[in-house]
């Protein structure tokens, strides 16, 4: 038997390597909780029944939606061949946007509302990543630290408002901005349609990937930039575009949480969406169809971390454990490529 | 004035510190060719280790080497991955990131706000101390500081350019195939590189709890690690450069203190947003102002790409 590394891979090779990375992560994880003394049958059982209730479910719904958006705005950068690790601060400053024009129409609570929010929200994380995209496009700064930098820049900012100039005398809470009024309507409990929204987003972006001219050029000029270039291809503008729209679109996950899940403008409100969505993106390998699933099982993986909460697991080791899953996607991505060969 | 000059200074080569070990271990990463963005999770890791130590051992010494030796432990979990399986080394990177602050906040869970039980104390140095401005900045301060700011970039700079060991490191970070034919262990330097860059990363984190703060809190490393990299790039890839942008960014970290301390009327917030701004407009102003210096300051030829002897 020896082992030889093949050119090209079947779609259902790289599938089978997701969940095999994911199992094995989730293998690890589990013996490393054993280890530090965790009842691990115990707490899967727990996970397990406890993401099933009606009120889990109500619960994974609304952790899937801003995980497509974040996911979606990674994935379609991607495409182009370039790291978003920024939608966390571009998370936070749609939110903001949404905010700020919320609170300046107070009372309003209508679709137009709702359109003039979600625009707000698209340009406020579309500004955000307009430094590092125009650095990415004409003089090619390292687009994974300039967009990252700038989450640094978000959270601090975010505080700075909703402790100074935003915080709601009237709350309780010290650190929180007033209610928005405008509210995306409900689907099932506490259940928005903010969810559907990002599911059709997802399936609108696949098709504009897959069949036109312009989702083809951006894939050409992710592949390979120079010959691209030589193609007529233009190359700034696609990266421009592309990056300018992943913006928004992590800036209309902040949007979307503000309007339908949190009403208000507060710290910490991105809750690693941002970072989670690199995940999803990768577990999606890319493809804006693939991010779907990615966010649900990602979802599924958050939710237990919220059920396991009660049994003295704490975030930490949930983030952890997100960390393990994508450092073995990345094994397993790379194995995949590999064959077993009868000696011949 | 005086007063103000000398906080800076002073606080400038502490904060700085933490940035020139992690960026001097990364340079070493990335001229074997390898783009390690795992930084800020093995600072992490190291300042976490070495908290834990102190408190079981009340020596500071002690806890150094323990936070080098968890960045090495972090650095071969990178390395496995990336230099042998040749894995996606922006992805491993992340992952490396994200599992080392998860971890190191979990672990670290006990520690969280105690002041650390042993520290490196600043250290008066005869006659010298006694200097105006210079002798509180600079010769008051813990030994630490002097191994970082000097004898390590000039040992770096020293093993990289002018040893015949150090063309071999950068040639398997330039053409890794031309090495590999001329006999250089790529593999073998590539995982030791990176594994030593790790530790110099255990040891920034062991810095950062141990001298700077020193406590340990959680996200106390608060992007460092990020920025560090972002030096290397604004440095060329070289270690003098890289302590001298340290040292820039020590600077404006300390402006933020010193602002906070004295009630400047910017709120604390924007104080504390300098060092990201700053590594922002570090990593872009060169590169508009000159074209020709972007060349010069070029990364090494096969930076995060994998090396297949087979298939070259």
């Amino acid at each position: 038997m020896r082992v030889q590394r093949v050119a090209s891979i079947s779609g259902g090779v790289v599938i089978a390597s997701r969940i095999g990375a994911v199992i094995a992560a989730l293998l690890v994880g589990g013996a490393i909780f054993a280890l530090a003394g965790y009842d691990v049958p115990m707490l899967a059982d727990n996970v397990v029944e406890g993401s099933l209730t009606e009120f889990g479910i109500e619960d994974l719904g609304l952790l899937v939606s801003p995980l497509i958006l974040t996911g979606l705005a990674v994935a379609i950068m991607l495409r182009i061949g370039l790291w978003n690790i920024g939608a966390d601060g571009q998370f936070y400053a749609g939110a903001v946007a949404a905010t700020v024009t919320g609170l300046a129409f107070p009372g309003g609570n209508d679709a137009v509302m709702l359109v003039v929010l979600a625009l707000a929200g698209f340009a406020g994380g579309a500004l955000w990543i307009l430094l590092p995209a125009l650095a990415r496009a004409y003089l090619a700064v390292d687009e994974i630290i300039t967009t990252l930098l700038l989450n640094f820049v978000a959270l601090l900012f975010v505080n700075y408002l909703c402790t100074g100039p935003m915080r709601d005398p009237g709350q309780a809470i010290t650190s929180a901005s007033a209610r928005v009024t405008t509210e995306i309507p409900p689907l099932m409990g506490d259940l928005h349609w903010g969810l559907v929204a990002a599911i059709v987003l997802a399936l609108i972006l696949a098709l504009v990937f897959a069949y036109t001219p312009w989702g083809y050029e951006v894939r050409v000029a992710g592949a390979n930039r120079f010959a691209a270039h030589y193609a007529g291809i233009p190359v700034r503008k696609r990266l421009m575009q592309v990056m300018l729209l992943s913006g928004g679109i992590a800036g209309l996950g902040g949007m979307a949480e503000v309007a339908g899940t949190v009403h208000r403008l507060q710290g910490g409100i991105s809750n690693n969406f941002g970072y989670l969505g690199v995940m999803v993106a990768v577990l999606a390998g890319g493809l804006p169809i693939a991010v779907l699933p990615a966010a649900l099982l990602m979802a599924v993986i958050l939710n237990a971390g919220i059920v396991l909460q009660s049994y003295g697991v704490t975030t930490y080791e949930v983030l952890a454990l997100t960390g393990l899953v994508l450092l073995f996607i990345a094994i397993s991505e790379q194995l995949a490529y590999y064959r077993l060969l009868r000696r011949v | 004035m005086i007063e103000l000059l000398t906080g800076m200074l002073s606080g400038a080569l502490l904060a700085g510190g933490v940035l020139v070990l992690g960026a001097l271990g990364e340079v070493l990463a990335e001229r074997v060719g390898v783009f390690n963005l795992g930084l800020e999770g093995l600072m992490a890791l190291g300042g976490v280790t070495a908290i834990i130590t102190v408190a079981h051992v009340a020596s500071a010494p002690l806890g150094l080497a323990a936070g080098i030796l968890a960045g090495v432990a972090g650095g071969v979990v990178f390395a496995v991955p990336v230099v042998l399986l040749r894995a996606n080394q922006t992805l491993c990177g992340l992952a490396l990131t994200i599992a080392g602050t998860g971890l190191a906040a979990s672990v670290g869970r006990p520690y969280s706000g105690q002041p650390a039980r042993a520290v490196f104390d600043g250290v008066a140095i005869p006659y010298l101390s006694e200097l105006p401005v210079l002798g509180r900045a600079i010769f008051s301060q813990n030994l630490l500081i002097y191994v970082i700011w000097i004898i390590l970039p000039i040992a770096l700079h020293y093993l990289l350019f002018k040893t015949r060991h150090g063309i071999n490191l950068r040639a398997v970070g330039e053409n890794p195939a031309a090495a590999d034919a001329a006999g250089v262990p790529v593999v073998l330097l590539r995982f030791c590189y990176v594994v030593i860059g790790a530790g110099f990363s255990g040891a920034a984190g062991a810095y950062l709890t141990l001298a700077f703060v020193p406590s340990w809190s959680d996200g106390i490393t608060g992007g460092r690690g990020w920025i560090a990299v972002a030096l290397v790039i604004f440095a060329g890839f070289r270690p003098y450069q890289a302590a001298a942008g340290a040292f820039l960014f020590g600077l404006i970290t300390a402006l933020g203190f010193v602002g906070q301390a004295r009630n400047w009327p910017i709120p604390p917030a924007f104080l504390s947003m300098l060092p990201y701004l700053g590594t922002l407009a570090f990593m872009i102003v060169p590169v508009m102002v000159s074209r020709r210096l972007q060349r010069r300051l070029a990364a090494p030829a096969s930076l995060g790409l994998a090396f297949y002897r087979d298939q070259r």
